[in-house]
């Protein structure tokens, strides 16, 4: 089926600036097919872990839409930040980093969704692993729902590859339900080729001491979006996210990450190191919200990006939002080009300018690819690393 | 401890807040609402050259046509057909302090502007309402050559040329509705020029009163400090409070030479029924430094965000603010810089306090353009929290287009630790004192930028607002 997008995506959880061109991130793409529109099989399932395949975007989506209340914890003290923009959103069975046009799209191309339930108590030992391997000029939509039962854990690792110099398009909506005392880990990596339209749309809600781990790692496609909106409802639940990107030619990377703490003592930590090259484009949108009630909250957001051509473009929207006296929350980013004592180190060493670069370029994505828990998926990624550089 | 709460308690809000009344016979009041009638109005009663007769109504076309920001605090509580643009005593503006009204004199006196004239400045301007009323500076200041006069009056003198030359040139109408706004309804501001070489050794110092109820000042500042030349410029704001909106949307154009520097601090504490809406910009060439200073204290509503263009090379910046949201108050406040010359540096460093359901929102940019080969920028914002029904939001942008450039960027949002509180309190200091202790030590990094009684009163605002009387 051949059709034009028009789509906004990534709206910043409050709008800035006009002129900085932030606030949003225009989806625009005309006369692309899609003939694939379910996701790949996990093989066999572990003990405890069901799934349901093939599920319309809004049945999958009622899990979240009867647990609302829960999620949203909503209360009358709240005061709206300037330039708020969650009304946008408010049509979503659980808000997403790239919003509700990504829903629009999965409703109207019927794409189905695949809902995995972990049983209650039931510990996963082994990653439930879905590999999408994509042809030259294909294209792809399709979803799933995580949903971790009480005090279940699961690990679950996508993989998006296709060969180096393949073109296409490739969208998955991954939804995550961590109830209380559950965890899921989520591992993402994409190594798709030079020409591949790609985008990768997480929203998740974590009960009581519920966690959700991810790790991403976006290394190739040549336009991507990648986005996460993770609420911490209950008290003591946690959201970690490590990513590592690699942004090279003419490409372009653009992220929404969003911790939503609402329960009290919640802790989010969200790490993301990357490198641009060439003339590559990036822009990072990453917020904490600190809703009223989340007092004893933590909230940390790290950004490491190497920049190694002087026509590289970056965009850099670190985000605070505070409601609430009782909590602590940092932001730091170092932003910049290798330094020269680092160089002049190496090269007293016999390391070249390049032979550095290459290093430290691979010591900052492999810093990621080692938390890929499955040794086959990690060696393979570090192999694409070692590869592409 | 006790006697330092008492000094406490002793400041009063009567300080800014008092008002005259301003009776038909001495005073002259446009109609309320904006048209072009009105603009043609303020343009006569100006004596304005025909170019700015021009600009003032094509700037009225642009406003029409600009959109309000969508992005920063709600301003649906300012209605243009209820403010008047332009309000003025019917004396001329005044060189001698003795000349001066009865009523408006009585206005500065109580705010203590002739006494720091006499004790600390190298000249003074006071604007009430829409008109300067009263311009000096210092003989020997005047000798050096430097230039302290009203715009108005400068458009017509030797400086004319110079004027037309930068007046909105570097804020353009275009910009962004209220600047728009202001091309169109401008009154009253001073022109400052120092020429090369000169360094002005004590401030100058420019003080906005706006006494009127239901009224807008739109007052322009443009300061040329020429090569190699030096200059501390101060900004003081007040108004009392009114139940209808006022509107401050004034403009400050800053030209900063090769090898000039150039500080302006602002102490702002306009009247919680304000909006500031207010637009300040400097250019930089070669070599020279801009510094910043700003404290933001009033206002029901802020949109500040002094920006600061660093074209040439080795150029440097540095913005020191303060931002104090209270009860009823949504100050959105920060800093802008862009970065065009090699070797340029930039550092902003701001503290925002939010208390009694007040809003703080910091928002910045940091535009690194691709020319800007070795550039160097640094942002630290510190927002302190103290209770749960306010808000301190932290909005940061950065834009960089090279790889051969420097930037670091830290934000923390916290509260008064339990442990420092605790610590104080078993010196045998009050929770309330610890806590007025410790939100000024936060300040300090600010205060410690001004002059001395100017940090002074800037510490008894922190205090004010912290007692609960702000």
């Amino acid at each position: 089926m051949s059709r034009d997008l028009n789509m906004k995506v990534n709206v910043l959880p409050v709008l800035t600036y006009n002129f900085l061109h932030v606030n949003d991130s225009a989806l625009q793409l005309s006369d692309f097919n899609i003939e694939n529109l379910s996701s790949p099989k996990a093989g066999d399932l572990p003990a405890g872990v069901s799934v349901r395949e093939g599920v319309s975007f809004e049945e999958a989506g009622e899990l979240f839409i009867s647990n609302k209340d829960k999620i949203l914890v909503a209360k009358e003290e709240e005061v709206n930040p300037n330039g708020v923009t969650a009304a946008r959103d408010a049509s979503q069975a659980i808000r997403t980093g790239m919003g509700a046009d990504v829903d629009g799209l999965m409703i109207n191309m019927g794409a189905g969704v695949d809902v995995y339930t972990v049983d209650e108590g039931v510990k996963v030992d082994k990653p439930i692993i879905l590999r999408y391997d994509m042809a030259d000029g294909q294209g792809s939509l399709s979803g799933q729902v995580i949903h971790a039962a009480k005090n279940s854990e699961v690990t679950v690792i996508m993989t998006y590859t296709s060969d180096q110099e393949a073109s296409g398009f490739h969208g998955v909506s991954t939804r995550l339900l961590a109830e209380e005392g559950a965890r899921i880990n989520l591992v993402k990596t994409q190594t798709l080729g030079n020409g591949f339209i790609h985008f990768d749309d997480i929203g998740g809600a974590c009960f009581e001491e519920g966690g959700i781990n991810l790790v991403t790692l976006e290394l190739g496609g040549s336009r991507v979006w990648s986005s996460a909106y993770v609420y911490l409802a209950g008290k003591e639940s946690s959201f970690t996210n490590n990513m590592g990107y690699l942004c090279r030619d003419d490409h372009n990377l653009d992220m929404n990450y969003v911790a939503d703490q609402r329960g009290k003592k919640t802790e989010s930590s969200m790490n993301f190191k990357g490198v641009l090259m060439g003339t590559a484009s990036k822009t990072f949108r990453g917020t904490i919200d600190f809703k009223y009630g989340s007092s004893g909250s933590v909230g940390d957001e790290q950004e490491d990006a190497l920049l190694l051509s002087p026509d590289v473009i970056n965009k850099t929207m670190p985000v605070i939002l505070c409601q609430e006296e009782d909590v602590e929350g940092r932001h730091g980013a170092t932003i910049g080009q290798l330094g020269e004592d680092l160089l002049f180190y190496m090269q007293t060493r016999g390391i070249d300018e390049e032979e550095a670069k290459r290093i430290m370029i691979k010591a900052r994505l492999e810093s990621v690819a080692r938390m890929i828990p499955d040794p086959e998926i990690m060696q393979k990624t570090q192999y694409y690393i070692q590869n592409i550089i | 401890m006790s006697d330092n709460k008492q000094v406490v308690a002793d400041i009063d809000r009567s300080l800014y807040d008092f008002k005259d009344i301003e009776n038909e016979k001495d005073f002259y009041r446009m109609e309320e609402g904006l048209n072009e009638e009105t603009v043609l109005k303020v343009s006569e009663e100006k004596n304005d050259p025909e170019w700015m007769r021009e600009f003032r109504l094509k700037c009225l076309k642009l406003y029409h046509e600009i959109k309000f920001p969508d992005w920063g605090p709600d301003i649906d509580g300012l209605d243009m057909d209820k403010i008047s643009s332009y309000v003025r005593h019917k004396s001329e503006m005044k060189g001698k302090w003795e000349e001066v009204p009865e009523d408006i004199k009585n206005t500065f006196e109580k705010l203590g502007i002739p006494q720091a004239e006499r004790e600390s400045l190298a000249g003074v301007g006071a604007q009430y309402d829409s008109e300067l009323v009263y311009h000096n500076v210092k003989d020997e200041v005047a000798a050096q050559g430097v230039i302290y006069t009203d715009l108005e009056s400068a458009m017509w003198g030797p400086y004319a040329d110079m004027i037309k030359e930068h007046f909105m040139k570097l804020v353009p109408p275009t910009d962004h509705k209220f600047a728009a706004l202001h091309g169109a309804v401008w009154s009253g501001g001073s022109f400052v020029y120092v020429p090369k070489g000169v360094k002005v050794e004590i401030p100058l110092q420019s003080y906005f009163r706006l006494n009127a109820a239901g009224a807008g000042q739109f007052e322009h500042t443009l300061i040329i400090v020429d090569e190699g030349a030096d200059l501390h410029f101060i900004e003081g704001c007040s108004a009392p409070k009114y139940n209808v909106a006022n509107l401050h949307a004034g403009c400050v154009e800053l030209y900063v030479a090769k090898n000039a520097r150039l500080r302006y601090s602002t102490i702002e504490n306009w009247s919680k029924n304000m909006y500031n809406l207010n637009t300040k910009r400097a250019l930089v060439e070669e070599g020279g430094i801009m510094e910043w200073v700003s404290g933001s204290f009033g206002s029901h509503t802020s949109y500040l965000y002094p920006m600061t263009i660093l074209k040439g090379d080795d150029s440097k910046m540095e913005f020191t603010g303060i931002t104090f949201a209270g009860k009823g108050q949504n100050l959105d406040t920060g800093a802008k810089v862009v970065h065009q010359g090699q070797r340029t540096t930039s550092v902003i460093n701001t503290k925002s306090i939010s208390k009694d359901g007040g809003i703080g929102t910091y928002r910045s940019s940091v535009i690194i353009q691709n020319t800007a080969k070795q550039a160097k920028a640094s942002v630290s914002c510190d927002s302190l929290m103290l209770d749960s029904i306010s808000r301190a939001d932290t909005i940061p942008g950065m834009d960089i287009r090279t790889n051969d450039a420097d930037v670091g960027h830290e934000a923390k949002i916290g509260r008064i630790s339990d442990e420092a509180i605790f610590y104080l309190m078993s010196r045998g200091i009050s929770e309330e004192d610890a806590k007025a202790m410790i939100v000024s030590g936060f300040a300090n990094p600010v205060s410690k930028e001004l002059p001395l009684e100017y940090a002074v009163e800037m510490n008894n605002l922190i205090k004010l607002e912290m007692s609960g009387n702000g």
